[in-house]
């Protein structure tokens, strides 16, 4: 069974979404824990640089690409929603 | 008169519609569809268009790709960023900012390991552009694929760069064959500011050769390839 | 191919004025990197600045004062540095300005002044006119510009393939003279620190904030940096120093990371050895690309190790002078040049432990010796490859 976006995820999904231009997809059709690079949405480097610059805009934390957690914190939808309520300087909307 | 260089048009191909319609190159895997600026789209089209005219592996012909601007959209939106909020240029529109960056799309999207080059001799890059490809094809006995395009300035860049619509044209070169063969030579002469009228494309320069090839008839055309010089280029049908 | 002399050349970057101040800071193996003091917003990085350029370049004729902008600065100096001027109105004068080609190579071109322009816009005051320059606002400006200054009337465009742009120049000289349609040609690299280039590099986490270290198993990325190179190809027979050979290709992989075999590097390596008739082992010396990002230098360390013996040696110099981009290509050139005649071979600065990836090739130290035969490396962004082969012949 699918798993069910929160709207902490949701958000995020729209900020991908907007970040590197994916025109056919919709916010509700990114499985939160399906990968996000390479197989599954099929995002790469470059992408990952633009949604880091996203997120800090939004969110105010800094994604470093040479951070050796990159892989466990960009592997979906749902692992960065976690990381960025973690860390975030701004409040970011209640799970649920 | 210089010496003249000859080579034989395999194949060509034209995008200029009316408005600024942009194409979608179905060569381009999805992923760089998504994020190819307006230049990389309507090269890549061109350059795949005349490739099959041509009957030709995109794979196996080295490349010269010419702008007088380059993307002139990024090169707006980079400016403008700079001069506002340089920390949040976006990386995805700065890697495309390169004026390599349709050459960069295209040997990518066809596996082509062939060299290319990117060039730009400002208001007479078509005419070196056509010239560089034609002394690649001749120095080096290889077809080769040129691909020539612009597109439109606007907002305060309109003060300083001249351009409207999106113009792509590209061109096949080959040694000999059947079609349309060129002669090229450079001419000492002043030449005529013709393609930059007030409402062109800045590589208008390009459309009479493409009209004498589509009409397939002998032509001798002067193109402006720098400030005292044109570049003779005299059409025979086979 | 068609061996091209090379009779004279020179060299402005942050080691300063012409060859022996660059000369002088390869042997003395001294930095002259900085931190970065030329964005307005901080960014922390290192950058290659050429020193004092405003008033060092005050005599900037009143013809050429229209088209006044930091990177015209740049080639201006170059141009005056180790009497270039004066070779290429000799070679004006010996076969006209007609058969005296021109191919430049650049990335930034003047993007700053399009950058000032945009900052200008809004002002009540308006635009400072010569901001609206249009010859300003193409990748072109740069061989305009050189085309002015030397009033050249023979084949002249740009090329702009990134870090390979001024390496390509020389490969065009050839095409153009083996076809006899000139008598000689000026190439050269100019770039300038810039905007663009900063937040650009900035946006893509490849600058690194410290000085950078090329092959070391701590680098950290690029240091960008400005120069002007220009070198004057003549035939054959005309100078000790030869372009021998070159190989040009394309990695067809991705814009901003290297093939992860060095697929087009090897072949570009290959091609120039072949036109040259040379063989590896007889290539005494190495100029890398050796970018101090993580990908390149893995890639190209890798490319070296299985080609070359281990007699071959081989160095990255942007630790003198920082990432050039455009300007790269001829800038090494020239400090293979260097290396051919003087014998002293550069090491690679600020590095002190090489990343476990280096073959034998790959030297820390200066050294000196007896260099008969050279290649120096440009691989861009976008997977654009430029080998150049460089001999000398003795006696």
């Amino acid at each position: 069974m699918p798993a069910t976006q929160t709207t902490a995820e949701t958000e995020l999904a729209e900020l991908i979404i907007a970040a590197v231009n994916l025109e056919d997809v919709r916010p509700a059709d990114i499985e939160p824990e399906a990968p996000l690079f390479g197989a599954g949405l099929g995002l790469d480097s470059i992408d990952a640089l633009e949604i880091a610059l996203e997120v800090s805009r939004r969110y105010g934390l800094q994604l470093r690409s040479d951070d050796a957690d990159n892989r466990r914190i960009f592997a979906s939808l749902r692992s960065l929603a976690a990381y960025i309520q973690q860390h975030s300087q701004q409040p970011s909307p209640q799970p649920g | 008169m210089s010496a003249a260089l000859e080579v034989a048009v395999a194949g060509f191909a034209l995008w200029n519609p009316p408005g600024r319609a942009r194409p979608q190159p179905c060569i381009l895997p999805p992923n760089e569809r998504r994020r190819a600026p307006d230049t990389v789209a309507v090269a890549l089209e061109v350059a795949q268009a005349a490739c099959a005219n041509a009957g030709r592996d995109p794979a196996r012909l080295p490349m010269v790709f010419a702008s007088t601007y380059g993307d002139l959209a990024i090169t707006d939106y980079m400016c403008s960023t700079l001069a506002k909020a340089p920390t949040t240029l976006s990386p995805t529109r700065f890697h495309n900012s390169v004026h390599n960056a349709a050459a960069g799309y295209w040997s990518i999207a066809t596996g082509c390991h062939e060299p290319y080059c990117a060039l730009s001799a400002g208001r007479y890059t078509f005419a070196n552009g056509l010239f560089a490809a034609a002394l690649q094809v001749c120095a080096d006995q290889t077809d080769v694929l040129y691909v020539a395009y612009d597109i439109d300035a606007h907002g305060p860049q309109t003060q300083i760069t001249r351009s409207h619509g999106i113009l792509g044209v590209a061109l096949v070169l080959t040694r000999d064959g059947s079609g349309t063969s060129l002669e090229l030579a450079a001419v000492a002469e002043r030449s005529a500011d013709t393609a930059f009228a007030a409402s062109a494309n800045a590589m208008a320069d390009s459309l009479p050769l493409i009209a004498a090839l589509e009409r397939g008839s002998g032509d001798v055309l002067r193109l402006p390839l720098g400030p005292g010089s044109s570049l003779q280029v005299q059409l025979r049908h086979r | 191919m068609l061996p091209l002399a090379i009779t004279a050349y020179s060299v402005v970057c942050a080691t300063g004025y012409g060859q022996k101040a660059l000369l002088d800071a390869l042997r003395e193996r001294r930095g002259p990197l900085r931190p970065n003091d030329f964005t307005a917003q901080p960014l922390p990085t290192w950058i290659g600045r050429v020193p004092d350029l405003e008033s060092a370049t005050r005599d900037l004729p009143a013809p050429l004062t229209p088209w006044d902008c930091r990177n015209n600065r740049v080639a201006w100096a170059g141009l005056n540095a180790d009497d270039f001027m004066s070779a290429a109105a000799g070679a004006v004068e010996r076969y006209g300005a007609r058969r005296v080609a021109l191919v430049m190579g650049t990335s930034t071109a003047a993007i700053d002044a399009t950058e000032a322009f945009y900052r200008h816009v809004d002002d009540p005051a308006g635009v400072p006119p010569q901001l609206l320059q249009p010859e300003l606002h193409t990748p072109h400006s740069i061989g305009d510009f050189v085309q002015r200054a030397l009033g050249l009337a023979g084949p002249c465009f740009t090329i702009a393939t990134a870090c390979s742009s001024s390496a390509k120049v020389f490969c065009q000289a050839e095409r153009l003279m083996r076809l006899g349609l000139c008598d000689a040609v000026v190439v050269g690299g100019v770039d300038s620190l810039c905007n663009s280039v900063l937040y650009g590099f900035g946006s893509l986490q490849l600058l690194s904030p410290e000085t950078c270290r090329p092959f070391a198993v701590d680098r950290r990325g690029l240091n960008i940096g400005e120069a002007a190179a220009f070198v004057l190809l003549e035939r054959g027979d005309r100078s000790d120093l030869t372009l021998l050979g070159y190989g040009e290709t394309s990695d067809a992989h991705h814009m901003s990371a290297p093939h992860p075999e060095g697929l087009g590097a090897r072949l570009a390596v290959e091609q120039a050895l072949a036109r040259a008739g040379r063989e590896p082992r007889e290539i005494q010396y190495i100029n890398l690309h050796g970018t101090a990002t993580p990908k390149n230098d893995a890639v190209e360390a890798q490319v070296v190790a299985n080609l070359f013996p281990a007699t071959t040696r081989a160095s990255s110099t942007k630790g003198w002078t920082g990432h050039t981009l455009g300007a790269a290509g001829s800038l090494e050139a020239v400090i293979t040049f260097l290396a051919l005649r003087t014998g002293l071979v550069p090491g690679t600065l600020n590095t002190t432990q090489l990343d476990a990836e280096c073959g034998p090739q790959i030297q820390l130290d200066n050294t000196d010796g007896d260099i008969r035969f050279a290649l120096s490396n440009s691989f861009g962004f976008g997977g654009s490859n430029c080998v150049l082969l460089f001999g000398r012949q003795t006696a």
